[in-house]
């Protein structure tokens, strides 16, 4: 193993260059590909209606067509015209007074809505287009203090939805099941699902249908991550295990965890306690990531089918992530997609007509979008980018898939796979620095004969450690570098 | 027979029109009789290609207008060796559905007779050398090839004189006027002004669209012109239809249109291809191979007023020097400056914003610019000069003003259109290339010196300070004056740089404009801030704003509070609030008298009249509400229990503190068997609030009676048990006085209680509860209480 020194050095002028260009409002320098991905993906704004205010929180397409747009206001408007080449959609306005809606999933003609307050069922029952019936599913948990808020799932196969509760003002666990994940059985029972969450903004499937959630970064979390949601599991932060007992089918509380540790170290002694599965280096990619989606379209939004869509609330931009699930464990990779949107994200969905539609508001926290809220459409131009597609693990390194063939000279060249490892310290602290930083040395790298996939072989894979991949120096085939040079993968367990 | 193109000498195969061997026959017969041909001589200077940039005030030689005019002309589509400048990269409209969107008989016309149909347009003639019965059934026949393989039909509607009357108002009042004559005077009592030939003649819009058409074209131009010389001025659909509605205009019907002969259609098919109609437009499957013809002479061939074998355009003799000169002219290198004049021009920026001595709105058509705010001077009402745009504004910024929808300026009336990137992608890349400004140190410091400035700052903004809020809205924050420019994203829109030479000289920038000169000649009107050091205080106003959102206000700016109000129908509003707990709801009836119901324990929380509530939506609010009067406020514990005896204390809510913060009692009032079901609204949205007690469901619905004295609200309750069961109703908890049996009254609220088993129940001296013996048959038991609210 090389030492580290190299890296040190880049983390140190990357900080020099970050403080020189930050030249507002300290959120971290961008990636400064904005204007290479407006060939590839276009950022296409909704208008809306003069005078209505929507921060959107939460989206859902209906079986008509129309996509349901909740609203941290409490508004739910049912639009349609998303998908014109230059949209100008309808809004109708379906609910309002709700309370800052971040959940709405769509069963049997009716809505389920996610609000801080509880999870709601939502219909039309005198067909005049206006909800008139607002019956309450699941409101088992405490909603009595400073940033509680609740983040709703769409409907499993087998028809649960899921609630991840926010702690209590952020650091606490002060009401009922804060900082939990619920079920919401489709017999209307609510079930404690696990614990140990800190201030989630999101959750759903993941591309293989396993139930995930995006947490943010803070005391126990060194930064944002997605995380796999196990039944029974414990995501990581222990202020939440005094409602155990409320929640005999969990059985007892964990062990503490100690701080300053590592999260596999903890795994070792906490059996609950699942890894995080992919790890965002904080700024580098993203500062409080948000709702997420998989992408269904059938490839009218580009190469990235079945993979997942994130949104980041502060630095107002899109990221990719994909998971593999390795000795019963998830993990996998992030990748840098689209910045430049113009307000915070809070949510993003696919459009019937294989758009992703972003939306959010820059009130309250800092955020680099200057409106003060927005719906935007990206949409793929049809242009093919150059782009790490995924980044999977092999025994003894990395496949790195591409969506264009490599090109030979460059692909073969083990000097254009730069990698950096690190962890994070696992601590009661807010947020924490990147430690055990190490450089991978790079053994051999072969091409599959289309050249889309390099095989990176490395002379050691460490568990626990997040892997950056930096490839710079790549081409591809025609001689165009990559539109983001970079991947992040975090190894929990290596296959055998 | 002159000719003056060399076919394939660059040794590009070369396609010549070959049709039915009888082509050159025509273009003999034509040659003959060219003097008849349609502008064949002195073409008519009114028919002239219009471009409406070089007909304003551009700094243009008369070799770079030619320059721009093979662009403009799409030479390039023909002919090979010319230059590719970024102004050449155009293509024709796409004629896709062409059937559909232009009227069969002026597509004939227009084919025939480009220019003699539609003054000033950039299509040549190429049937010109026809005889003109053949030119008609020429042209005949490549219409009904257009239209047949159109998916849709032209089809005309009526229009609405109100649409008509709204869309008149936008094409005057969005900057159409700029490329296009006006329609009115300015003024009503003004003048209308002189006709200018570079103007885009819109005299055939009712012969050649349909109301339908003319909207598409109107909403996304892009679609059919690529090009980008119509922008998109970010009209929604409506404004579109009203637009279309006044460029056709009310009239009489004019009838759909005959459904074209489909005889002629293969034959149309071989006239599209034989005279290369697709080397300039975009049709499926259509491609006759591009003719890459070498120039050879600047005089012959198309710049000819007689040659007959290639196409003709309309120009006048300007027009045609230029191109001479620009074709005889040596292939020269373009700098960025230059570029950036030909786009200019070429688009037309420059009918709006002036560059150095190029460009500005012509004093005949200043009166049509006009603004919301107009005591904000001539820069609310013009669009602001370019002149060093490119060191002005981040190029991100820059990127979104001209491709995105950036807008700052609402209450300038004229749009900043949105331009296609393929069109002019490398515009904002060179002004940010050649703009530069003279130097300003910026720093962007740390710690206690950041704060320092930003403190600074802050109070610079505000009031008394140097007032700037004044003048500029903040955050979303109006001024209490003029709503000029929201200054909270300055730090993302300028760079930091200009901004302080802005500060330094505004007048130097922008000539009479209304922003004051707060140091003049380097030193500070303002002495007290920051020890009255001028570059402190630029320093300071840069790095406040540089905060963007997260800025505290300014002093002196106050953001209005969300008001929620009532109209004719019952408002009911989820949000937490101090009056009733985090699972509140607020219902408000018309006439005001509201109620708040605290969903988390099931109890009549507050009642108050008047205004409805307002609500925090600012910063992080998460809409809590508030009472806009001062509520009477009843206890917010469970209401209805099976008490154990009846001396049995009432289960209270729990409370927490700042000592205590965690809640103590985390499933109350669940262990007494309370759960929220939702509501419903019905008649008026009056909501029936829905809960359980254990197995007896209560229904929850109150009327309002604002009319009666004292006003009072009307709660039916409405209990359905599957058996007989006993429940004790806490109606009221405080310093009550019970007034009669039937009445008692506290602070400020009168109840009046129908005839069931009641108790006064004293927890002390001065407070009591009064207790219900509720009896519940099996089946369904109703209630009313009147709660006359006495303040």
């Amino acid at each position: 193993m090389k030492s580290c020194a190299d890296l040190v050095l880049r983390c140190t002028l990357g900080a020099l260059l970050l403080s020189a260009t930050a030249a507002t409002q300290d959120l971290g320098s961008r990636w400064g590909t904005a204007e290479r991905e407006r060939e590839y993906y276009r950022v296409v704004k909704l208008p809306t209606p003069e005078g209505a205010v929507i921060e959107a929180g939460a989206f859902e397409v209906l079986p008509d067509g129309r996509i349901a747009v909740g609203t941290r206001r409490g508004d739910i408007y049912l639009l349609s015209g998303v998908d014109e080449a230059k949209p100008d959609p309808s809004y109708d306005l379906f609910a309002s007074g709700l309370d800052e809606i971040f959940g709405i999933a769509h069963r049997d003609g009716a809505l389920y809505v996610t609000q801080s307050c509880e999870l709601t069922r939502i219909t039309d029952q005198d067909g005049d287009g206006r909800a008139d019936r607002f019956k309450t599913i699941s409101d088992a948990w405490g909603y009595e203090n400073y940033h509680e808020y609740a983040f709703g799932s769409k409907f499993d196969p087998a028809g649960n939805l899921y609630v991840a509760l926010g702690l209590s003002e952020s650091y606490h666990s002060r009401a009922l099941f804060r900082g939990w994940v619920l079920q919401v059985t489709p017999e209307g029972e609510t079930i404690p699902y696990a614990s140990g969450l800190r201030s989630p903004a999101g959750i759903g499937p993941n591309e293989h249908g396993s139930l995930f959630c995006i947490e943010s970064q803070g005391p126990w979390n060194s930064s944002c991550s997605l995380k796999a949601v196990r039944r029974g599991g414990f995501l990581g932060h222990p202020v939440s295990f005094n409602w155990y007992r409320f929640a005999p089918s969990m059985g007892a509380a964990p062990q503490q965890p100690e701080s300053g540790s590592r999260v596999l170290r903890e795994v070792e002694r906490i059996p609950e306690l699942v890894p995080y599965a992919v790890i965002f280096p904080y700024i580098r990619m993203g500062r409080s990531i948000s709702g997420f989606t998989v992408d269904r379209t059938g490839g009218s939004f580009g190469p990235f089918e079945n993979q997942m869509f994130l949104g980041d609330f502060t630095l107002s931009l899109i990221m990719r992530a994909t998971t593999e699930q390795v000795k019963g464990v998830w993990q996998g990779a992030c990748y840098p997609f689209r910045e430049g949107l113009s307000t915070g994200i809070l949510n993003v969905a696919f459009t019937p007509g294989g758009n992703l539609v972003c939306g959010g508001t820059n009130r309250g926290w800092p955020v680099r979008g200057r409106l003060p809220f927005a719906l935007e459409r990206l949409e793929w131009t049809g242009e093919m980018p150059f782009e790490i597609l995924r980044v999977s693990i092999r025994q003894d390194g990395f496949d790195v898939e591409f969506t264009q063939p490599v090109d030979a000279k460059t692909g073969r060249d083990l000097n254009s796979y730069r990698l950096g490892t690190f962890t994070h310290i696992y601590h009661a602290g807010y947020g924490g620095p990147e430690v055990d930083q190490t450089i991978p040395e790079v053994k051999a790298v072969r091409l599959s004969a289309d050249r889309r996939t390099a095989t990176i072989v490395l002379d050691e894979l460490i568990r626990g450690h997040v892997y950056e991949l930096d490839l710079g120096a790549l081409r591809s085939k025609g001689g165009g570098p990559l539109l983001h040079q970079h991947a992040y993968y975090t190894v929990n367990e290596i296959p055998d | 027979m002159s000719t003056t193109i060399r076919f394939g000498s660059d040794g590009t195969r070369v396609q010549q029109p070959r049709f039915r061997g009888s082509l050159f026959r025509h273009v003999i017969t034509g040659l003959l009789l060219a003097g008849l041909a349609p502008g064949a001589s002195g073409i008519a200077q009114q028919n002239a290609v219009a471009v409406p940039g070089l007909a304003g005030k551009h700094a243009l030689g008369a070799e770079d207008v030619g320059e721009l005019l093979l662009g403009e002309l799409m030479c390039h589509a023909c002919h090979a060796g010319l230059a590719t400048r970024e102004t050449s990269r155009q293509q024709g409209p796409d004629l896709t559905d062409v059937g559909a969107r232009i009227a069969p008989e002026y597509l004939v016309r227009y084919i025939a007779d480009p220019a003699g149909t539609h003054r000033g347009t950039k299509m040549p003639s190429v049937l010109h050398a026809e005889p003109a019965a053949r030119r008609q059934e020429i042209a005949t026949a490549i219409a009904a090839f257009l239209i047949d393989r159109s998916p849709h039909r032209f089809a005309t509607e009526a229009i609405a004189a109100e649409e008509a009357a709204a869309g008149e108002t936008l094409f005057h009042e969005v900057g159409c006027i700029v490329c296009h004559s006006p329609r009115r005077p300015a003024l009503p009592e003004g003048k209308m002004p002189s006709p200018n030939r570079g103007q885009v003649d819109l005299s055939v819009m009712r012969q050649k669209y349909s109301l339908e058409s003319l909207s598409d074209f109107l909403y996304l131009p892009s679609r059919i012109r690529p090009s980008g010389r119509m922008p998109d001025l970010g009209l929604s659909k409506a404004e579109a239809r009203a637009l279309a509605s006044a460029l056709i205009g009310v009239g009489p019907d004019r009838g759909s249109a005959a459904t074209p002969s489909t005889e002629r259609v293969d034959e149309g098919r071989r006239y599209f291809v034989a005279y290369r109609c697709s080397s300039c437009h975009a049709l499926d499957n259509v491609e006759s191979e591009r003719p890459r013809i070498v120039i050879s002479t600047s005089t012959g061939g198309c710049l000819s007023a007689s040659a007959s074998d290639s196409p003709r355009y309309a120009l006048d003799d300007a027009q045609r020097d230029a191109l001479a000169q620009s074709i005889a002219a040596p292939e020269r290198t373009v700098s960025d400056e230059q570029q950036i004049d030909w786009t200019l021009t070429a688009f037309n920026c420059f009918g709006c914003h002036e560059r150095g001595q190029s460009g500005g709105v012509s004093p005949e058509l200043d009166p049509y610019f006009t603004t919301s705010e107009p005591e904000l001077g001539d820069e609310a009402r013009l669009p602001p000069p370019l002149t060093g745009v490119g060191a002005k504004l981040r190029g991100d910024w820059l990127r979104e003003v001209v491709f995105g929808s950036g807008s700052v300026r609402h209450y300038m009336h004229t749009r900043m259109p949105r331009f296609e990137e393929a069109a002019l992608g490398s515009l904002p890349e060179r002004l940010g290339r050649v703009d530069d400004i003279e130097d300003f140190p910026m720093p962007i410091p740390e710690g206690k010196e950041a704060n320092r400035l930003r403190d600074g700052g802050r109070e610079l903004l505000g009031k008394p300070g140097l007032s700037c809020i004044s003048c500029h809205d903040f955050n979303g924050k109006p001024s209490a004056g003029f709503a000029g420019i929201d200054l909270v994203d300055t730090a993302e829109r300028l760079e930091p740089t200009w901004f302080a030479r802005f500060l330094l000289k505004p007048q130097s920038f922008r000539r009479g404009t209304v922003m004051p000169e707060y140091w003049p000649g380097g030193v500070a009107v303002q002495p007290d801030i920051l020890e009255g050091e001028t570059e402190a205080q630029i320093q300071a106003l840069w790095n406040y704003l540089a905060q963007g959102r997260t800025a505290r206000d300014p002093v002196g700016i106050r953001g209005e509070p969300s008001v929620l109000t009532v109209t004719d129908t019952v408002s009911t509003y989820r949000g937490r609030s101090r009056i009733a707990g985090f699972r509140g709801i607020a219902v408000g009836h018309p006439g005001g008298v509201n109620f708040a119901f605290d969903a988390q324990n099931g109890s009549l929380a507050a009642i108050w009249l008047g205004e409805f509530v307002s609500v925090n939506w600012s910063s992080q609010g998460a809409g809590d509400f508030n009472p806009r009067s001062r509520p009477i406020e009843l206890a917010r514990d469970v209401a209805f229990v099976r008490l154990e005896s009846p001396d049995a204390p009432w289960p209270l809510r729990p409370q927490t503190s700042k000592e205590k913060p965690v809640n103590p009692d985390p499933i109350y009032p669940r262990q007494h068997g309370y759960r929220f079901e939702g509501y419903a609204f019905g008649e008026g949205n009056v909501p029936t609030l829905r809960y359980r007690s254990g197995a007896v469901r209560i229904e929850d619905r109150c009327e309002a009676d604002p009319s009666s004295d004292p006003p009072r609200l009307i709660r039916h309750l409405r209990f359905v048990s599957p058996e007989a069961d006993a429940l004790t109703f806490r109606l009221l908890a405080g310093a009550i006085e019970a007034r009669s049996k039937s009445v008692s009254e506290v602070s400020g609220l009168r109840l009046r209680v129908p005839d069931v088993p009641t108790r006064l129940r004293r927890s002390s001296e001065s407070e009591a509860e009064l207790l219900l013996e509720l009896a519940l048959p099996a089946g369904e038991l109703l209630l009313r209480i009147d709660y006359e609210i006495l303040r």
